[in-house]
């Protein structure tokens, strides 16, 4: 049997994390340049119900590896379990979502397992007989073709790049669970804390305005809220820049390491489109921008770009909403008219 | 320097504060590159490194976060050091990979996207929060000698003092020749460097600030947001 991909799922507490799916969808496109088939590997305490929701989703082989010490995620202990599930499987690839669990664990794996190690992959090529993978450099404004130069490779696949899975399969994959016997090293995790600010639960927003280092000082955080209020519906978002320096609380940050969002209009406001922010906010069904810097990266995802200082802009806009919504009933009322004049014309034609 | 250097340069001076004069913590501000990151080691002084140590590497081939690792790898394992600090990616290339390249090779421990750290049990465990997604945090223990890599937003990075400035100014980088070190056989080689597609996706709005907002207006409208 040929070499296979293998995909690492991740999950919180037995919640499948959407980045799995997107990293098979990943696998499934490489397997079909490669022709190679995919198995998915996943960790944790008690996972049968996890692993069983995976094999019925994808339709591919799944196995568990369940292990007391396989609760909270430890880099040591869960690349002895990746150790343990692979020596059943002949592999190629190993791919996991470039996450802080994702990119903490893909280098352990690649040193130990001589393989090259490649992150946040957003395009595969086949070129001459090898295969390439890009990944984004200076936040997208450059890309880098890289080729493993070993027989195996470990990679960290960009959320965002590619679509959750659609697979529907005829049959569900088969599900092996190993128990294995596994000991912390010389590090050993003891909890998880939820974050200290509360959580803001971004994902019932229809709208997020979102402010980045570049709105400069935060008092203009208030043209911001203003903006959000003429939302119903409607949240407060941030890049990690802006958080970092304390403008806003940590539960409003989006992308890698923050929250992963997907509103029907996201609107950033002097974001300059970090790799890591893109990542958290790109499936947004409309995006606009605001920024000075007509070059930020923040534009290559927007739908709608505006060059202008916030500062100036949103009070503008605010301006302007104002009078767009003393004519809106008007005009509505306008048509309403016409259409009851043209009617009894009609009729009488 | 990399703004997660800073990051971790900080962290490294706020131990080093923390630890009694008479026990001498000894920081390095390590980098490796050509000539010019000699500027970055001398900032990294000014802030209140002991020394900047100076891989240098003529920069012909492309270096993977790996071939990084390995040189840096080489030199600390005669060093001993007791931690090792590097920020969690580069703000360039975000590869995420040197510090736990660095810990395989030495066989140390290691914790990822440190956001908060402190010894504990008289200094011989390490107590560290890592910040994962939706900002929760995963707490562990670990037996140094370690590497954490470290996370933005854990500190306020200091600006340089005076009187680091001027010793700076006139302390020398210690500069080893990478050929002297022992690198690690190459994994991934470079194909290509391009500019990505022009994304066809979006349209910049025209016009005056007034024009602008007013077809973002209808814009909002004609998708019923407003």
């Amino acid at each position: 049997m040929k070499s296979q991909i293998v995909v690492i799922a991740e999950h919180t507490g037995g919640v499948i994390q959407p980045v799995t799916y997107e990293v098979v969808s990943f696998a499934v496109e490489l397997g079909k340049m490669i022709d190679r088939k995919t198995q998915v590997v996943i960790f944790g305490k008690s996972i049968r119900t996890s692993a069983q929701q995976i094999a019925e989703k994808t339709g591919l082989p799944v196995i568990g590896i369940e292990n007391e010490y396989l609760d909270l995620y430890n880099g040591e202990v869960f690349k002895a379990a990746a150790l343990k599930a692979l020596e059943t499987v002949d592999f190629g690839y190993i791919c996991l979502p470039h996450t802080a669990t994702g990119f903490d664990l893909a280098p352990r794996l690649a040193f130990f397992l001589h393989a090259s190690c490649i992150t946040s992959v957003e395009k595969v090529r086949a070129g001459n007989g090898d295969i390439r993978f890009v990944r984004p450099l200076f936040n997208g404004k450059l890309q880098a073709e890289l080729a493993p130069a070993t027989h195996r490779s470990v990679l960290t696949i960009l959320p965002g790049a590619w679509p959750p899975v659609e697979i529907h399969p005829e049959a569900k994959g088969s599900v092996d669970i190993v128990t294995t016997d596994l000991v912390p090293g010389a590090s050993r995790t003891i909890a998880s804390k939820e974050s200290e600010k509360g959580t803001l639960n971004l994902d019932d927003a229809e709208v997020i305005i979102s402010a980045g280092r570049g709105i400069r000082d935060p008092e203009n955080l208030h043209l911001l809220k203003k903006l959000a209020k003429i939302f119903p519906k409607s949240a407060l978002g941030s890049s990690k820049g802006a958080c970092d320096l304390g403008w806003l609380g940590y539960e409003h940050q989006i992308g890698i390491t923050g929250q992963t969002v997907s509103p029907k209009l996201y609107i950033a406001c002097g974001i300059s489109g970090a790799v890591q922010h893109i990542a958290g906010m790109k499936s947004s069904q409309i995006i606009v921008a605001i920024n000075s810097d007509p070059d930020a990266s923040i534009f290559n995802v927007a739908d709608y770009g505006i060059v202008e200082n916030l500062e100036t802009f949103i009070p503008c806009l605010l301006e302007e909403f104002r009078n767009f919504m003393q004519q809106k009933p008007l005009t509505t009322f306008r048509a309403v008219n016409r259409t009851k004049m043209d009617r009894p014309e009609q009729e009488r034609r | 320097m990399n703004r997660f250097d800073e990051f971790a340069l900080e962290e490294a001076l706020l131990i080093r504060e923390r630890i009694p004069r008479d026990e001498k913590a000894v920081i390095h501000a390590l980098s490796v590159g050509p000539a010019r990151i000699g500027l970055t080691l001398k900032k990294a002084m000014a802030m209140g490194a002991d020394e900047g140590i100076h891989i240098l590497v003529e920069q012909e081939h492309y270096m993977s976060p790996f071939d990084t690792a390995s040189l840096i790898a080489s030199y600390a394992k005669n060093m001993g050091y007791d931690l090792i600090l590097t920020g969690v990616m580069a703000e360039d290339d975000m590869h995420c990979l040197v510090g736990q390249f660095i810990a395989e090779i030495l066989a140390y421990p290691c914790v990822t996207s440190v956001i908060h750290q402190e010894f504990i049990d008289d200094g011989n465990k390490l107590y560290v929060e890592r910040e994962v997604e939706t900002g929760r945090r995963i707490c562990l223990q670990l037996n140094p000698p370690a590497v954490l890599t470290i996370q933005s937003g854990i500190n306020t990075p200091r600006y340089p003092s005076l009187s680091n400035v001027m010793r700076a100014k006139d302390q020398e980088i210690i500069t080893i020749d990478a050929k002297k070190l022992l690198a690690l056989e190459k994994r991934e080689k470079l194909v290509s460097l391009s500019y990505p597609e022009p994304s066809l996706k979006g349209m910049f709005l025209e016009g005056t600030p007034r024009e602008k907002a007013g077809a973002l207006l209808r814009i909002l409208h004609e998708k019923s947001f407003i």
